[in-house]
């Protein structure tokens, strides 16, 4: 069987995003359609006293201007998918009503014949707040005086979930170890940022009573049955398509008020509405990420050997739970052990509700959190012992004859870290760094190593494990194979392409377990009304592991139909055929051939080719659920300078070693892991969503919210490494979230090391030129004598 | 107010509102959905097009400010059926992939590539592209395809 899995194929879909063809959700333009802009509120926290819309209303080209009280009795409030056990409820509605928690919440939506006229009525909608006290952070909502922002529905508090896990006996590791160390950790809030922002177009139709509803989404029927539910209207009546979205990470995996708002508009005016989500507004209206205070413990043996862990997790959710409840402050608190064989661990998450855009997914969920608090008590223990960090990592990491190992909840399923590690220390040439840092050193210039190892889940499923944890999804997959009755085949899966470009590494595996050549595979994704169910969405880097998987079921079946006609025609038996490359011949006798359109044309247009046992058509559909999840791991491992002046971090070199199992498509994943190291420097160097200390937002465009540019994101060295899951069928690790997960951690641990001489220590991010400037200056005022001449 | 542009080598005629920004009456009057909008305030580069040969944000551009001026847009790159060099290397080095940025980035490595058709520094090419931003890539390999255009265009230059 040929593989093309493997291959480095240029991507499909790439010429019609070179020129121009692509449709993107700003694209969509439907016969009459009106435009939609949202009115939102300027307060963090306040009563809606009145909203008056009749000056809107009266402008010329307005059709429409809704607010919370126009809702249909039956709106249900935004859903959550994730019900942690003992998550409190945080109910609010597409548009607000009564009272908004945030500065940004929905309050109106204006429709007019363009977005110009819409932009202009929304500011004549008259919207009288009653400010109500409000709260801008983690710490001061949970302070006993701090206002209650649920007090309506009768919160005692502001802590909307919690969650404990232990192993171990962990009093007793900390009471035994040679060497304990702590920290408070402060990570920032971020935004998933993706350069496309979000939009709705809803239609109805006037005569089926049927809404089609195209949405920049990550989770396609998920989407679909929420809207049906906040809605109250049957799932089959709604038709969800996802069009091509230019970025997700994460932010696009929430189903958003916009939604059923823009629906509802649709349905109001009787014509097509678009709302497309201006840049401004979406750092308010689209969900916020990371945020979370950790006050963790890390017990050592004198030769570095961890035996413990405890830690503290305050998570800042905002001002409801949106989608996945507090999933990435309860997934931060299990991955507390990192990659390392801790035998005794405890954790203890809240997560608390403040006056700020809801926090959600953002590519890695509680993981970069987890793996930066994790690394930085690593090396603040190596520091202590006054050993090499990498020693500390080694001696703990997960051993490979210790696979399947049991950790605080997951079951990791297969790696050789050490192997890993030993990689990125070569690629980096680690030894040679180390001298040629102290010759740096020497002559006065602030060169700092640092390095992280991550852990990664993927492979969302299984079902058991997210139903069992309270979360309404499944973790399974669908796949559906179809060969045409011209010989080409068509692949529906209910996973989204955000641009990661699944459909790619989809075609490589349908053709080795079809026997065709890819080009001669479409793979269709975004419509409900055509693709198979999708468990999870995509997201938690399941797309090619549990989508591949199922698609891996779903060709074999139809091969082995494929195999039954053209043995047939052949008059052969199965087993003796070759298929390859849409053709089937006996083995050893290539002569005579029967192509895929042969089979296509007796399967659908001539039956009477087709032997007794087999049915008309030729399509399959299979399902693939993981046994368990499957996790790659690697190390970042970096080199930065620093200008103690002008506080500015550059990179001097940057290795990048990793195991994500078989390597579908090297192009992509070697691209996958380029955007993640990315945006994790994004989150240890620039990017920060600050607010004051009653929830007012300091941020507003990108002038404040900085991306990397070229000139701030180094040229990773990549190296890679396979070892098999044994947990999806082909060995495939997911690989999506990767690079975002351990690449923070990895540049910090540099640039405290480029600084260790001025005895800096670093305990939050981002390292801006700023917060540099004033840790060198604070070390300064600590212990002057080490202040650089 | 009536405009006159050339687009991407055509003679258009468009009717606009003095406050409309260039990048939406290419995009909804002239139906070149292309030039995508990513911030609406300059600074993300998605938006970029060449006014009269130089790059410029169609968000921050009126229509009417552009008036008698030839536009090329991502639709007036590729030629004949056939990509442009600059576009099959960013195939050929997955410079993409949502491919949102895209086009911005294109345009604007078009007009350095007529400007400086002898580029060949990595760091030269960064420095030149740091005015648009792409979130899915890390910019390598967008790096990279520009410059190995470059090296396609210079060769075609010497061989046509």
């Amino acid at each position: 069987m040929p593989s093309w899995v493997g291959k480095s194929l240029r991507r499909r879909e790439d010429p019609e995003l070179l020129t121009g063809q692509a449709r993107f959700i700003a694209d969509i333009a439907r016969p009459g359609m009106l435009h939609a802009v949202f009115v939102r509120s300027p307060r963090p926290h306040a009563r809606i006293a009145s909203i008056d819309v009749s000056a809107a209303l009266a402008m010329p080209g307005v059709h429409a201007v809704l607010t919370g009280d126009d809702l249909p009795e039956a709106t249900a409030p935004q859903p959550c998918t994730h019900l942690y056990a003992g998550q409190r409820e945080t109910p609010y509605h597409c548009l607000a009503k009564d009272r908004v928690r945030y500065a940004g919440e929905p309050v109106a939506i204006v429709v007019a014949e363009n977005g110009y006229l819409a932009e202009d009525a929304a500011d004549e909608v008259d919207l009288e707040l009653e400010p109500l006290p409000s709260v801008g952070s983690a710490e001061a909502a949970l302070a006993d005086d701090a206002p209650r922002i649920y007090d309506d529905c009768g919160w005692p508090d502001n802590v909307v979930g919690e969650f404990r896990s232990e192993m171990g006996d962990v009093d007793r590791a900390f009471d035994e170890a040679d060497a304990v160390v702590h920290e408070r950790i402060d990570i920032q809030r971020l935004f998933a940022c993706p350069l496309e922002t979000r939009g709705v177009v809803a239609e109805w139709d006037p005569y089926g009573d049927e809404l089609t509803l195209w949405t920049s989404s990550q989770i396609l029927h998920i989407a679909r049955d929420l809207l049906a539910a906040v809605m109250g209207i049957a799932e089959h009546r709604i038709r969800v398509i996802v069009p091509r979205l230019g970025g997700g990470f994460g932010c696009k995996f929430h189903f958003y008020p916009e939604e059923p708002a823009t629906a509802l508009a649709a349905r109001v005016t009787g014509r097509p509405v678009r709302w497309v989500e201006d840049r401004l507004e979406s750092f308010l209206a689209t969900v916020h990420a990371r945020e979370q205070i950790v006050e963790a413990s890390m017990a050592l043996r004198a030769d570095g050997t961890i035996t413990g862990v405890k830690a503290e997790i305050l998570g800042d959710m905002g001002a409801a739970l949106h989608t996945v409840g507090y999933g990435p402050v309860w997934l931060t608190s299990v991955m507390m052990t990192n990659a390392y064989a801790i035998p005794n661990a405890r954790v203890h998450a809240r997560a608390v509700i403040t006056n700020k855009t809801p926090l959600g997914s953002y590519r890695g969920w509680g993981q970069p959190q987890a793996n930066f608090v994790v690394e930085r008590l690593v090396e603040r223990a190596a520091q202590q012992l006054g050993i090499d960090s990498v020693d500390v990592r080694r001696r703990s990491l997960i051993p490979p004859d210790r696979f399947p190992y049991k950790g605080l909840h997951h079951v990791f399923d297969s790696g050789r870290y050490e192997n890993c590690l030993d990689l990125a220390l070569e690629t980096l040439d680690y030894d040679g760094w180390r001298a040629r840092q102290r010759e740096l050193r020497a002559a006065g210039r602030h060169v700092g190593i640092g390095l992280s190892f991550y852990v990664e889940n993927t492979a969302l499923g299984p079902s058991k494990l997210l139903n069992a944890g309270g979360v309404q999804q499944g973790g399974y997959d669908i796949s559906r194979v179809r060969i045409e009755p011209s010989g080409d085949v068509t692949v529906y899966t209910g996973l989204c392409d955000m641009g990661q470009g699944i459909t790619n590494p989809l075609a490589q595996i349908c053709a080795d377990h079809l026997g065709v050549h890819p080009d001669s595979v479409t793979v269709v994704t975004g419509d409900t009304a055509s693709c198979p169910y999708t468990g999870y969405g995509t997201g938690a880097s399941r797309g090619a592991t549990v989508g591949g998987a199922s698609l891996m079921k779903a060709a074999g079946a139809l091969r082995e139909r494929v195999a039954k006609i053209a043995a047939h025609m052949l008059e052969a038996s199965p087993d003796d055929l070759v298929i390859e490359d849409g053709r089937a011949w006996v083995k050893g006798s290539s002569s005579s051939v029967v192509t895929f359109a042969d089979i296509g044309r007796a399967a659908y247009i001539r039956p009477i080719e087709l032997p007794e046992d087999v049915e008309p058509g030729l399509e399959t559909t299979a399902a693939f659920d993981p046994p368990q999840m499957a996790w790659p791991y690697g190390v970042n491992a970096v080199v930065v300078e620093v200008d103690v002046d002008t506080g500015l971090v550059s990179f001097l070199d940057y290795a990048y070693a990793h195991d994500c199992g078989t390597v579908l498509n090297p192009l992509i994943v070697d691209g996958q892991i380029h955007g993640g190291i990315a945006q994790g420097i994004g989150q240890a160097l620039f990017e920060q969503l600050p607010y004051d200390e009653a929830g007012n937002p300091l941020f507003g465009t990108f002038m404040d919210y900085s991306l990397p540019t070229t000139m701030e994101v180094p040229r990773p060295r990549l190296a890679h490494q396979e070892t098999l899951s044994p947990n999806i069928p082909g060995g495939a690790k997911g690989v999506g979230e990767a690079g975002a997960i351990g690449s923070p951690a990895a540049v910090t641990a540099a640039v405290e090391d480029a600084l260790s001489p001025l005895g800096v220590r670093i305990s939050r991010t981002p390292l801006t030129p700023s917060e540099i400037v004033r840790l060198v200056e604070e070390a300064a005022a600590r212990a002057p004598e080490r202040v650089p001449a | 107010m009536r405009i006159a542009l050339t687009v991407n080598g055509r003679a258009v005629q468009a009717d606009v509102e003095a406050r409309r920004h260039l990048a939406d009456v290419l995009r909804e009057d002239l139906g070149l959905r292309g030039t995508h909008l990513g911030c609406e305030h300059g600074v993300c580069g998605a938006c970029t097009v060449l006014v009269d040969g130089e790059p410029a944000r169609s968000c921050l551009l009126l229509a009417v400010q552009a008036d008698g001026c030839a536009i090329t847009t991502v639709e007036g790159l590729a030629a004949d059926g056939r990509l442009h060099p600059l576009q099959e290397a960013f195939r050929e080095h997955h410079a993409l992939q949502c491919g949102f940025c895209t086009p911005g980035f294109l345009l604007t490595a078009d007009h350095l590539l007529r400007e400086r058709p002898d580029l060949d520094d990595e760091a030269e090419i960064r420095e030149a592209l740091a005015g648009n931003l792409c979130r899915c890539t890390g910019y390598h390999n967008i790096v990279d395809a520009v410059r190995d255009a470059a090296a396609r265009m210079r060769e075609e230059a010497v061989g046509g």
